[in-house]
């Protein structure tokens, strides 16, 4: 399913997105294809499917040691395009590439976006590649085919968020950091100022993520004006506590992502209140 | 003579967009784009000052000892058959280059209102330079250092604590200055506000490799001065270990421009040049993104980076700096390596001669010289920039050659 797709049909029912973030492989390849399964059949509307790099910069201690124990694990690029290729015989919401740069660039940029769209891929992201670095993935994701998903932080200059909106595809990645965001701003006040900065540029889908771990987090975010929320380490966070049977941990997964979709429900159906009030006022 | 012009300027300095020749770049997240850019825009703003100049050159002759002396090593010249020359940064306060460029950085980030630095160290020698700025300039210092690292560097890190410095130790990937460098710029994502990355190398994304070049460029300043002086003349060859490449871009800045002047690199070949055991880049790596800028790297066929290896923690990195491999790849540098029994054998003829325990860094570039006399001729003039002193590496030099 195309991201476009998706999101019209998530503004259809009135529902904030939900795209859930794994690092593909850690700890093996089955509890991932299984996690993923959980995921969506509970929630999540949208995948970042994680190909483990050995120097994740970008990513906290609990996708940092995800990736090592993959990567020990015998995880390669080549199996997870494998992997997407599997989940794609069940599954049809979208699914976000998420690896480092050298990853694509000793495979050959485009020939590792061509790999992916056709494994069944919609999007990527590649956290170490500003928009000063992107012209090569840009323009074999055009040719391609694939959404090159781009972030932007609290911190991003009007002029680079001008640039980002106009060179982004799919949707914009909203970073929300502690210690880069004002040190009492709360999560929802940081990421409305953020969405009505973007906003000015662009009309382009906004998915909030960093930081995002409970549902009353998802419904704030959401209902300060995001398309959508993203959970990554929370996510590792459960399975990591019992990696040698991290099959027992899914009935918890299953729950998270319960929660945090019924937190987009509730922060979509706040933000229309929100507006009928507003119109009401007028 | 117009093209070779723009060569040497490009061998010199990085574009607009932080490249040198195909090396470099700014591959990081967004989250830091601000923060290079604010730093870029800093460094620009205040180095070209005098007031900067002045502070930065009281700082490097009173609390450093600049400049360091230029010593003719009579007795090591006998053993290589051609007159070697010494750029003593043992000499520098702390024992190696390193306080060259913290010192500098230190006072930019003073400059730019920050009240904390936070960096990584492999052999000590850059964490314990970081702490000594730290204090000389009021800001507070957090050195993120291997685990692996810390257990060969006792003595260093028993002096970084000393002076106050938070030493966090860093446990993943394999524990040395790789995981080091991601972890700090994991910090620094989070605390840019306040916080300078004080880089210890021409590494990392643009603008830090035309930073540390451009601090670490005192060193080639006063070599080019004092070897008109004693030699009335340029060398023949400038000889330097690296791994990022810092001393060694130091020692060569003023001789870019000479194509007369030989510019050696050495790097650490580790046990040998097989490729889990060795931290020889040009010789066993290729072109990859690692820690915000394309570069030479160990890496596996589908690009993740491989841990380099040496006995030498200092050269420890499995890349090397964008304006090094510029210069390889133009041909303006020539490469070499050393095993790490050949290194142990150099600090014992340097000992020998003249009565200097080198670092075992340091020890790669005499260890080369040594090995390839045949390259160095006897009327030659060479400068071997002495990096650093050994006593960091006592006891490993110690245990190799008397045991426990």
């Amino acid at each position: 399913m195309e991201i476009k797709e998706k999101f019209r049909e998530l503004s259809e029912e009135k529902e904030g997105a939900y795209m859930a973030h794994i690092y593909y492989g850690d700890p093996n390849e089955e509890f991932s294809l299984s996690q993923i399964e959980i995921l969506v059949k509970h929630g999540a509307d949208f995948i970042e499917f994680g190909i483990p790099f050995s120097d994740p910069t970008a990513d906290g201690a609990i996708f940092q040691a995800a990736c090592e124990r993959a990567l020990r694990n015998g995880i390669t690029p080549p199996k997870c395009i494998q992997g997407i290729k599997k989940l794609r015989e069940n599954l049809d919401i979208p699914i976000i590439v998420t690896t480092y740069y050298n990853i694509p660039y000793i495979a050959g940029v485009k020939a590792f976006l061509s790999e992916i769209k056709e494994a069944g891929a919609q999007g990527i992201i590649v956290p170490d590649v500003s928009l000063e670095e992107a012209n090569p993935l840009l323009d074999a994701g055009r040719e391609v085919g694939i959404h090159v998903i781009f972030q932007v932080t609290p911190l991003t200059t009007e002029d680079r968020l001008r640039r980002i909106a106009a060179a982004a595809s799919g949707f914009l990645y909203v970073v929300n950091v502690e210690g880069v965001t004002g040190a009492r701003e709360t999560l929802a006040d940081s990421t409305l100022k953020l969405v009505n900065r973007v906003r000015k540029h662009s009309d382009i889908p906004i998915m909030a993520g960093f930081g995002i771990s409970k549902k009353e987090h998802a419904a704030a975010v959401v209902s300060a004006g995001a398309d959508g929320v993203i959970t990554g380490s929370a996510l590792g966070e459960i399975y990591q506590k019992n990696l040698e049977n991290p099959e027992e941990t899914l009935p918890k997964i299953a729950r998270f992502a319960r929660q945090i979709k019924q937190g987009c429900i509730k922060g979509y159906i706040r933000r229309l209140n929100a507006q009928n009030i507003s119109y009401e006022e007028v | 003579m117009v093209k070779s012009k723009r060569l040497y300027e490009q061998q010199r300095l990085p574009d607009k967009r932080g490249y040198f020749g195909k090396y470099g770049g700014q591959f990081v997240n967004e989250i830091l784009m601000p923060v290079l850019i604010e730093l870029d825009e800093n460094f620009d703003r205040y180095y070209p000052t005098s007031e900067f100049q002045e502070e930065f050159h009281r700082l490097q002759r009173d609390y450093g000892g600049r400049p360091t002396p230029l010593y003719y090593a009579k007795n090591f010249s006998k053993s290589i058959g051609s007159k070697v020359y010494l750029k003593r940064e043992d000499l520098l306060c702390g024992g190696s280059h390193k306080l060259n460029n913290a010192l500098g950085q230190a006072l930019l980030a003073k400059k730019m209102g920050k009240s904390r630095l936070i960096t990584e160290t492999s052999a000590g020698q850059h964490g314990f330079a970081t702490a000594m700025a730290g204090r000389a300039l009021g800001l507070e210092v957090e050195i993120f250092m291997g685990i692996k690292d810390i257990a060969r560097q006792a003595s260093n890190v028993k002096r970084m604590k000393l002076l106050g410095a938070k030493i966090t130790p860093v446990k993943t990937g394999a524990g040395v200055l790789k995981d080091a460098v991601s972890d700090t710029l994991r910090e620094w994502t989070s605390c840019s506000r306040t916080t300078h990355y004080l880089m210890g190398s021409t590494v990392g994304p643009h603008p830090f490799p035309k930073i540390v070049a451009a601090f670490q460029s005192v060193i080639g300043k006063e070599l080019k001065n004092q070897i008109l002086e004693k030699e009335g003349r340029l060398p023949d060859a400038i000889i330097a270990c690296g791994s990022g490449g810092s001393n060694a871009i130091g020692a060569f800045s003023s001789f870019i421009d000479d194509n007369k002047v030989r510019l050696y690199f050495i790097e650490g070949g580790g046990g040998n040049l097989d490729a889990d055991n060795s931290a020889a880049a040009f010789q066993l790596g290729k072109p990859g993104i690692l820690h915000g800028a394309l570069i030479q790297v160990l890496q596996d066929e589908y690009g993740q980076i491989k841990s380099s290896k040496t006995r030498a923690a200092g050269l420890n990195y499995p890349g090397r700096g964008p304006q090094i491999c510029y210069l390889y790849d133009t041909g303006r540098m020539k490469v070499g390596y050393a095993f790490d029994e050949e290194v142990f054998e150099a600090v014992k003829v340097m000992c020998q001669t003249e009565g200097l325990i080198p670092a075992l860094e340091t020890a790669h570039a005499i260890a080369y010289m040594l090995n390839h006399k045949e390259e160095f001729y006897g009327d030659e003039v060479i400068v071997l920039n002495y990096s650093g002193r050994g006593d960091k590496d006592l006891e490993v030099i110690t245990r190799r050659f008397y045991g426990d």
